[in-house]
């Protein structure tokens, strides 16, 4: 499959990506490492008019470590991510992001901003309480990360907005464990344990249409707060399952007993 | 020195790892256009309208089943209670699959025809799809066949009521297999080029079967046979993928004609190879087997369903894996009593095909699935039950009781060898001492079977197809300068069948490896060969070298013996020197024998003609079966259904191994497709007929992270046929799914009805088990206590 024909503009700021955005008036799509959106306009099943290529654009591609959070900028690759030392909790999430050229092109700001329920970062993000930096005409505006998604492949974010960075706080305790049918594919469940600030959050990625954040603290009690869907890969008790023994795992390698 | 049993370089990998493959999709002509199909979006319907008008009027070249003249192909079997069907090359009237091409668009880049093909407008009317092949049919995929029923037949042998009324032990199992398909690197791929000055038609295509391809080709399309000719370049990876001759290949054959001078263009993406090329597997099979109380297999009773999907393909037809099924579904083991109705259902999904093992995959499942059931009712090891059973060197030639003959029987000596190559006793000790504990528990799994390869005439491959696939042709040349060109029949989508042939015919012909070249996949070039499929072509292309050689050898040494003046019976010839024996200063070379032969005439010794080359056709008129036995250690994780491979080793009966590295390559690729199958691979439908794994990111395909390590053993035993090989491209595809299954089931204490071994499958059934014992927990995973 070839996608469908669109237009391609390349601007070098923020202020010109928004301007691209705004012009195309809600058929813009920003490009960025390409991995989630090249294959679906492929299949001509994503077919935006105006393709908005952000690589370019300067200041997006830093990570920075201040005062217990590590800025994110929108363009760093996951492989940066998973080679960085400062917040282990990313750098095991993001090994585990499909593979080394996935790593290599694929950002953070695109797997935030594309939304996948299944994916790693949207998951980290909620459990550690990440902040997104969002820019729109007015300016940027801060937004919880739990706020953001809003369904599979759905954000709050308005078409003229876009991701510029985030920042993941770094816990005094984290665990991380998923399931995948084969390394390098997207789980069929996640789950990422954290305790910032004194708070401990169990969140759960696969089990619903975006990251669920658990109310119990215990792997046992986990399975009841679940309404996971059965699909091609297992039943909804197996991802129930899954979810209860992950979380054990998650827990066990945070140091927590479930 | 001897080529034959070594493993020198492959001819073809200079330029496959430099990135130097010539395949069809890097062919690049003048004028060249490309072309996308139109596809049915929905499994079965009517087409109520078919418009090319607003494509056409944005400029698009289209063409419809009408354009094309209403070609249609059809396979053929003269089997009793084959109902005949035919495929048109674009759908007219109603669409039968998701997938099915409706109409071709023809543009100048393949983005713009897939922009046209958006124009062309379809509308359809909707019929009942049938999707399964053992539920009653909705509405007929064809008229001809009300029941959907393409063939059915009845193998019977013995008193198999009487025999299963007295056994001291039956077994009933309903077993269902995965459908799932070979899935080639390079999907299908082809050029068509139509010259109407001289009305010669030039096909390159990714085909395992070019010859058969010019063949039917030519037929359609009213040309002359000698005027099409067919060339599958590089090709990447077949399987028997591709030795079908598809619609589409008949489609952009008949375009060419109609753009006389215009290439025409067509490369499969994996979203319309996972929708329309061939898919297998899709089986079920109902099994009573009697025992007696010491083990002995005393009748099998079985009920054979597959899923044929919407066209039975040329040539193959609807009775590939169905009757390949209940031939060889009691493989290694010695039975009287049997009786096997087998039949090919036809559904709206994709038409089946050959794939690498043709049903076995599925059928030694079912086989060894009954075998481990009753040991364990009799208390017996899976090792003790086969043993009891396996037919022995000393019963060979062995009739089995689908009358098929076994040339092998050294099946004990395949899975003894497996057995210590696997370290048997250390995994039972160690499988005992986990059992109880919450360790992941460790299974080990069996599987013994026989691969029928290299078939000649009496027992040729196919459903009694209107030809015969016995025999292969080839040409050996020895150009002026004593260097050798070889036009094989054979074809290669990455066997190395380059470099095989150049071995047989260097050292039937007594010159250097280095000093053949191979010339292979274009029917101008070579006289005859059927192609890749059924494990034939070390065999037969083989035997055709070598009888070549020898015949171009023989006339070599005639005419070095008139230029030494010695008597041709005293020569040698070795690394391309001829020698009179005894006297070792007398020799020629052949480079000079060649220039006599074809430059200095004035020196041809009396009675010889010019030129130096031969052509001949072998066929081993039976066939060679090769025996094997896999053997594996897995460890389950009943918390997640995962299964992790801890051993696996297979041994087989290659006969001679020509290439040994070629050898070993084709038993790991093949083992390593058969953990693909029994692991991850399943083309999914719904209940609509959608494909609901139509990308590979729901299509699993084993990545070389998910194959294990493995050991590979021979059992050399020379077949009757001049260069004593069996074949060996198919067999390791038979094990996995009987090994897999069988250890799950060992580690588990559970049964194992259906494919793959998905973690939820895994997991569900681990769950079962624990649930029996009582020791599962209310939330979720079995309790670990």
């Amino acid at each position: 499959m070839k996608c469908a024909p669109f237009e391609y503009v390349r601007p070098t700021s923020v202020d010109d990506v928004l301007a691209a955005l705004a012009e195309a008036d809600g058929e813009g799509k920003i490009l960025a490492g390409g991995q989630s959106l090249v294959p679906v306009m492929a299949l001509r099943m994503a077919r935006p008019a105006v393709l908005v290529d952000v690589n370019k654009v300067e200041g997006l591609s830093d990570l920075e470590c201040d005062d217990g959070s590590v800025h994110v900028g929108a363009l760093v690759r996951h492989r940066t991510l998973a080679e960085q030392t400062a917040h282990p909790l990313l750098a095991e999430a993001a090994r585990h992001i499909g593979h080394t050229a996935i790593r290599t092109r694929g950002t953070a700001g695109g797997s935030i901003a594309h939304a996948d329920p299944a994916a790693e970062l949207p998951v980290v993000a909620v459990a550690t309480g990440a902040t997104v930096t969002v820019a729109g005409a007015d300016g940027d505006r801060w937004v919880a990360a739990e706020d953001l998604f809003a369904g599979p492949l759905m954000t709050t974010l308005d078409p003229d907005e876009m991701v510029t960075g985030i920042d993941f706080p770094v816990p005094t305790r984290w665990g991380f464990a998923e399931f995948a049918r084969r390394h390098g594919d997207f789980a069929l469940v996640t789950v990422v344990v954290a305790e910032v600030d004194g708070d401990l959050r169990i969140v759960v990625g696969g089990v619903g249409p975006v990251p669920i954040r658990a109310r119990s603290t215990g792997a046992e009690t986990l399975g009841d707060e679940l309404t996971p869907t059965g699909d091609l890969h297992g039943s909804a008790d197996f991802r129930r399952g899954l979810a209860i023994e992950m979380a054990r795992r998650a827990l066990a390698s945070a140091g927590i007993q479930g | 020195m001897s080529s034959l049993g070594t493993s020198p370089p492959r001819k073809e990998d200079r330029r496959l790892v430099t990135g130097r493959g010539r395949f069809v999709g890097d062919l690049q002509l003048p004028r060249m256009r490309h072309v996308a199909f139109v596809r049915s979006p929905i499994a079965h319907a009517r087409i109520t309208t078919l418009d090319a008008g607003p494509a056409r009027d944005a400029g698009y070249r289209v063409f419809t089943q009408a354009d094309l003249g209403g070609i249609v192909l059809r396979a053929q079997s003269a089997l009793p209670s084959y109902v005949e069907t035919g495929q048109p090359a674009l759908a007219e009237g109603k669409v039968r699959f998701q997938g099915e091409p409706v109409a071709a668009v023809v543009a100048t880049d393949r983005y713009r025809a897939e922009d046209g093909a958006e124009l062309v407008e379809v509308d359809y009317a909707p019929l009942p799809p049938t999707v399964c092949a053992w539920l009653p049919p909705e509405s007929p995929v064809h008229d001809e066949a009300p029941d959907n029923v393409l063939l059915e037949r009845t193998f019977d042998a013995g008193d198999v009521d009487a025999t299963l009324a007295s056994a001291f032990l039956t077994v009933r199992r309903e077993l269902t297999t995965n459908r799932h398909a070979g899935n080639p690197m390079e999907c299908r791929a082809g050029v068509a080029l139509f010259d109407p000055a001289d009305r010669r038609l030039t096909f390159w295509s990714g085909t395992q079967v070019p010859h058969l391809v010019r063949n039917m080709i030519a037929e359609l399309l009213g040309l002359s046979e000698g005027n099409v000719r067919v060339v599958a370049p590089d090709v990447g990876g077949g399987f028997g993928v591709k030795a079908v001759l598809y619609p589409e290949d008949v489609a952009l054959c008949a375009i060419a004609l109609e753009m006389p001078g215009t290439p025409v263009k067509w490369v499969e993406d994996r979203v319309e190879h996972l929708a329309a090329a061939t898919h297998a597997r899709d089986h079920r099979y109902l099994l009573t087997a009697g025992f007696s109380e010491d083990g002995t297999l005393l009748a099998l009773d079985a009920d054979v369903t597959c899923n044929v999907g919407a066209y039975s393909v040329y040539p193959w037809t609807a009775g590939i894996e169905p009757l390949m099924a209940g031939g060889l579904l009691t493989g290694p083991y010695k039975l009287t009593h049997y009786r096997a109705t087998v039949r090919g259902v036809a559904t709206n999904t994709a038409p089946s095909g050959p794939y690498r093992g043709v049903a076995r995959p599925a059928s030694v499942f079912a086989m060894e699935t009954m075998l481990d059931d009753a040991a364990a009712r009799l208390g017996m090891t899976g090792v003790d039950i086969r043993r009891r059973n396996v037919i022995r060197p000393e019963d060979i030639p062995y009739k089995m009781p689908s009358r098929l003959v076994d040339d092998s029987g050294h099946y004990d000596e395949c899975l003894t060898k497996a057995l210590d190559a696997v370290g048997y006793d250390d995994l039972v000790e160690e499988q005992q001492r986990r059992r109880g504990t919450d360790e992941p528990q460790i299974g080990i799994g069996f599987a013994c079977y026989n691969e029928l390869t290299g078939l000649g005439r009496a027992a040729s491959a196919g459903p009694r197809m209107p030809f015969r696939t016995g025999h292969d042709a080839c040409t050996v040349r020895i150009n002026p300068d004593g260097r050798v060109t070889v036009f094989s029949g054979v074809t290669s989508q990455g066997q190395g069948l380059e470099t095989t042939v150049a071995q047989i015919v260097a050292d039937a012909l007594g010159v250097g490896y280095d000093d053949v070249d191979v010339r292979i996949g274009d029917t101008d070039a070579s006289l005859w060969g059927f192609g890749a499929f059924s494990s034939r072509q070390a065999v037969i292309g083989g035997g055709a070298a070598h009888r070549s050689a020898l015949a171009a050898r023989t006339k070599v040494l005639r005419l070095a013996a008139g230029l030494l003046e010695a008597d041709p019976s005293d020569l040698l010839i070795e690394n391309g020197v001829i020698a009179v024996a005894g006297s070792p200063d007398v020799t020629i070379g052949l480079p000079e024998v060649a220039r006599v032969a074809y430059l200095e005439s004035n020196r041809l010794p009396e009675g010889i003609e010019p030129g130096l080359e031969a052509t001949e056709f072998y066929d081993p008129i039976r066939g060679a079966f090769a025996a094997g036995a896999q053997v594996a250690a897995v460890e389950v994780d009943r918390t997640t259904g995962s299964i992790s491979i801890l051993r696996w080793a297979c041994v087989e009966d290659a006969g001679r191994a020509m290439h040994p590295q070629i050898v070993d390559g084709q038993i790991a690729g093949s083992i390593a497709q058969g953990i693909g199958g029994a692991l991850y691979e399943h083309l999914v439908y719904d209940d609509d007929g959608n494909l609901s794994t139509g990308t590979l990111l729901d299509y699993l395909m084993p990545t070389s992270a998910e194959i294990p390590e493995m050991t590979i053993g021979h059992v050399e035993r020379p077949a009757a046929n001049p260069l004593g090989v069996r074949g060996v491209g198919e067999g390791g595809t038979l094990g996995p799914n009987a090994v897999l299954a069988g250890a799950v089931s060992d580690a588990l204490g559970v049964k194992i009805d259906e494919l793959p071994l998905s973690p939820s499958v895994v997991w569900t059934a681990a769950r079962r088990a624990a649930e029996d014992r009582g020791v599962v927990d209310e939330d979720g995973g079995p309790d670990r206590e």
